[in-house]
C-alpha cells in the first residue's frame, strides 16, 4: 500500500486513518478500521449500500465524529479539526449547489466566506469555469442547468478552495447512464492534469474499476480487500469481493475437493464431472468448497464434449450487442455464461460449459479464497 | 354499405347526443356554482361597498331612512374634513413605524430562533422548543395588564417602543422558520461547512435566501396584523401625537360626535394602506395564512 503510485507521485499516505470506530447508538457502522491513501493516488471506496463507505468518507471530511481512533492529512492529526480547516473539498451526491446563487456565485462561495476580495473571487470562478468550461454558464443559477452541467458546477466549487485532497460521494448517481460515462472520462482527465489525491466512494463498480488505481472494497463497516482493480477482478481475497467485482456476478456452487498438491486442487463438481483449480500452496483444503467462476471465464462447447464441466439447458439468451449473456440451469444450479459477439445459442438448446484451472477460484467454509 | 353508413351515422349521433347531455349537467352544475359564489361574494363585499358609498355622502342624507345605493349628492367633505382637523398624518407614521418595527424585528428573531432550534446542538434546545410551543398557547390578550405594568416599569408607555414590544411574542412565525429550516437538505450545511461557512453566514447567506418566499409571506402577514392590531396600541398611548390609525379612529368619533360620514372616511383611510399590500402581495398573503394554519403550501 505503500508503494509508489501509478502516476509516479512520491509515495507516503496522505490520508491515513488509524483504526477508527464509529457507533451510531448501538450500531457499528466501522469497526477498527485503517487505511493509507497515498499522495496523488484515485482511491474508490467500493461496497453496496450500509457498508459504511460514505461514513467513512464523512469522518475524513470532517463531517461525522469519530468515536474512536485518529484521522490523519498529509501526516497531520486532523481527528478533531473543523471540516474547513482540513484543505479538503467534497463533491456531493445531490451535488448542493445553493439555488438561489449563480453559477459564478456558487464557484466562488468559499472565497466569498473567506472574505476574498471581489475581484479575486470573479479571477478565481473563471480560472476554475475555463478548466471546467462553463465560462458561458457563469451568470445562469442552477435550475437553468443540466445535470452533468450541475455537477461540473459542484466540482468547480472544489477545485477554487485549491484543496489537498477531493473526496467525491457518489458524484455520479444522479446522471443518466450516457452522461455519467462522460463525466467519468472528465473526472479521469481531471486528476491526471490535476494529480491531487482523490478519494470516491461508489457502489458502481464500473466507475471504481474505471477511475481508480487503487480500491478498497468495503462490507459491514471493514475493509474485505485492498488492491489494484485487477487485483480484485483476478484475484479476490475472499468470496463477498469476487461476488462484488464484475458484472454479470461470479458464478457460485458447492464442490468437493479430492486432492490438494503443488498449488493445484481437484475438485469434484455437482453432476460427478471434476476440474482443477489453483489454489495456494499454504492452503490445506479438505472436503466442501465453493467454486466461483466469472460467466465471461465460462466456454461454451457441446453437451457432449468430455471436456466440457457441466451440460444444461438454456433458459434465457439477452443479447447486448457487443456480447452475449446466457442463463442456463445445470445440475450445480443456475449458471450465468457470458460470450463475446453473437452467440448462436437459443433457449431451449442443450449446452456444454468448460472451465479453465487458471480462472477457477475456490473459497473455504468461512468464504476466504484458497 | 348503405347499412353500414347509416349504422356508423346512428353511433356518431348516439355519441354526440351523450356528450352533448353531459354538457348539459356540467354546465347547469357550473351555473349553479357561479351563482352561489356570485351572491356569496355580494353578500360579503357589500358592508364594504355601504361603507364606502357611506363615506360619499352628506350627514343628512346618511341618517334619512331607506335604503340608499347610490350618493344623491357625491361629496368629499368627510374626507375633507378628516384629512384636515384630525392627526390622520401623525397617527399614519405612527402606524407605520410600529408596524415596520414590528415586522422587521420579528422575523429577525424568529429566523434566529427557527435556526437555533432547527440546526443548531445546544444544552436546552428541547425545553427552548416545548416553551415556544407552549407559549403558542397563551392568548396575547390575556397578558394585558402584565405587558401595561411591565411597559409602564420601561416608561414606555406612549412610545413607539411601548407599542412594538409586546408585539414580538410571536410562536408561530418561529414555529414556520423551524419547520421550513428543517427541510433544507443537509447537504447544503455540510457542504457551507467544508467551505468555512460561520453559522451567521449559513443563515443570511445559505437558509434565509433559500426560503426568501417564506419570509416574504411572513413579513406581510406580520405587517397586515401589526398595522390592524387595536387593543393594545389602545391601552399603550393616551397622547393624539403617539396614537396609530386604529386608535385614532375612536378619537374622530368622540371629537366630532356621531358622525358616520367621518367615521367611515378615516376606517378607510386607515385600511387603504392594508389593502393595497393586500392586493399587490394576494399570493404571499393566502401562502402566509395557509403556512399559519399549519398547511405547508
Amino acid at each position: 500500500m505503500s508503494a509508489p503510485t501509478a502516476n509516479g507521485n512520491e509515495a507516503g499516505p496522505h490520508v491515513e486513518l488509524r483504526r477508527v470506530t464509529k457507533h451510531y447508538g448501538a450500531v457499528t457502522a466501522i469497526s477498527d478500521l485503517s487505511l493509507k491513501v497515498e499522495k496523488g493516488s484515485f482511491t474508490a471506496l467500493l461496497g453496496p449500500s450500509g457498508c459504511g463507505k460514505s461514513t467513512l468518507l464523512r469522518m475524513i471530511a470532517g463531517l461525522e465524529a469519530i468515536t474512536a481512533g485518529q484521522c490523519f492529512i498529509d501526516s497531520v492529526d486532523v481527528t478533531d479539526v473543523p471540516p474547513a480547516q482540513r484543505r479538503i473539498a467534497m463533491v456531493f451526491q445531490s451535488y448542493a449547489l445553493y439555488p438561489h446563487m449563480t453559477v459564478r456565485q456558487n464557484i466562488a462561495f468559499s472565497l466569498s466566506v473567506a472574505g476574498a476580495p471581489r475581484k479575486v473571487q470573479h479571477e478565481r470562478a473563471l480560472e476554475v469555469a475555463r478548466i471546467l468550461q462553463l465560462e458561458s454558464y457563469l451568470d445562469r443559477r442552477p435550475a437553468e442547468l443540466s445535470g452533468g452541467q450541475r455537477q461540473r458546477v459542484a466540482i468547480g466549487r472544489a477545485l477554487v478552495r485549491k484543496p489537498e485532497v477531493f473526496l467525491f460521494d457518489e458524484p455520479l448517481s444522479n446522471l443518466d447512464a450516457k452522461l455519467r460515462v462522460q463525466m467519468r472520462l472528465e473526472l479521469a482527465k481531471l486528476h491526471a492534469d490535476l494529480r491531487t489525491t482523490m478519494i470516491y466512494v461508489t457502489h458502481d463498480q464500473t466507475e471504481a474499476m474505471t477511475l481508480a488505481d487503487k480500491i478498497v472494497v468495503l462490507d459491514k463497516g471493514t475493509i474485505s480487500q485492498v488492491g489494484s482493480p485487477l487485483d480484485l477482478y483476478n484475484h479476490p481475497a475472499n468470496k463477498f469481493v469476487a461476488a462484488f467485482i464484475g458484472s454479470p456476478s461470479m458464478n457460485f456452487f458447492g464442490a468437493e475437493i479430492a486432492a490438494a498438491h503443488d498449488g493445484v486442487a481437484s475438485v469434484v463438481l455437482p453432476g460427478g464431472r471434476g476440474a482443477r483449480a489453483r489454489v495456494r500452496n499454504d492452503a490445506r483444503p479438505d472436503g466442501p468448497v465453493e467454486l466461483g467462476v466469472r460467466p465471461e471465464h465460462l466456454a461454451l462447447t457441446s453437451a457432449d464434449d468430455p471436456a466440457a464441466a457441466f451440460s444444461g439447458s438454456v433458459v434465457i439468451v439477452e443479447r447486448l450487442g457487443s456480447a452475449t449473456i446466457l442463463y442456463i440451469d445445470t445440475p450445480a444450479g443456475p449458471l450465468i455464461a457470458q460470450g463475446e459477439g453473437n452467440l448462436a445459442a437459443r433457449p431451449g438448446e442443450t449446452i456444454g460449459l468448460a472451465l479453465s484451472e487458471a480462472n477457477v477460484h475456490l473459497f473455504g467454509p468461512t468464504g476466504e479464497a484458497l | 354499405m348503405s347499412a353500414a353508413a347509416g349504422l356508423a351515422d346512428d353511433a356518431v349521433a348516439a355519441v354526440s347526443a351523450r356528450r352533448l347531455s353531459r354538457l348539459r349537467n356540467v354546465n347547469l352544475l357550473g351555473l349553479v356554482a357561479t351563482v352561489a359564489t356570485v351572491l356569496a361574494a355580494i353578500v360579503c363585499a357589500f358592508p364594504l361597498y355601504w361603507g364606502l358609498i357611506t363615506t360619499f355622502k352628506p350627514e343628512d342624507e346618511i341618517v334619512r331612512p331607506g335604503v340608499q345605493l347610490w350618493p344623491e349628492h357625491f361629496t368629499f367633505q368627510n374626507y375633507w374634513h378628516v384629512l384636515t382637523t384630525t392627526k390622520i398624518g401623525v397617527w399614519y407614521v405612527n402606524s407605520l413605524v410600529t408596524s415596520a418595527g414590528v415586522t422587521v424585528i420579528v422575523l429577525a428573531m424568529a429566523a434566529g430562533a427557527g435556526y437555533a432550534i432547527s440546526q443548531l446542538d445546544f444544552p436546552g434546545r428541547r425545553i427552548f422548543w416545548g416553551l415556544i410551543l407552549a407559549s403558542f398557547m397563551v392568548p396575547i390578550p390575556a397578558l394585558i395588564v402584565t405587558h401595561f405594568e411591565l411597559m409602564s416599569q420601561f416608561h414606555w408607555i406612549n412610545t413607539w417602543a411601548g407599542v412594538i414590544a409586546p408585539q414580538l411574542i410571536a410562536p408561530i412565525t418561529v414555529i414556520i422558520y423551524k419547520q421550513f429550516f428543517d427541510s433544507v437538505p443537509k447537504d447544503f450545511r455540510e457542504a457551507a461547512a467544508i467551505d468555512g461557512a460561520t453559522e451567521f453566514q449559513l443563515l443570511f447567506r445559505i437558509y434565509l435566501p433559500m426560503n426568501w418566499g417564506i419570509t416574504t409571506a411572513l413579513a406581510i402577514i406580520t405587517f397586515i396584523g401589526a398595522w390592524n392590531l387595536f387593543l393594545w396600541p389602545f391601552v399603550a398611548v393616551t397622547t393624539d401625537d403617539q396614537m396609530n390609525i386604529t386608535v385614532g379612529i375612536t378619537q374622530v368619533h368622540d371629537a366630532f360626535g356621531v358622525s358616520y360620514g367621518r367615521d367611515l372616511a378615516v376606517a378607510m383611510l386607515a385600511a387603504l394602506p392594508v389593502a393595497i399590500v393586500y392586493l399587490v402581495f394576494q399570493r404571499k398573503v393566502t401562502q402566509a395564512i395557509m403556512l399559519s394554519a399549519g398547511i405547508k403550501g
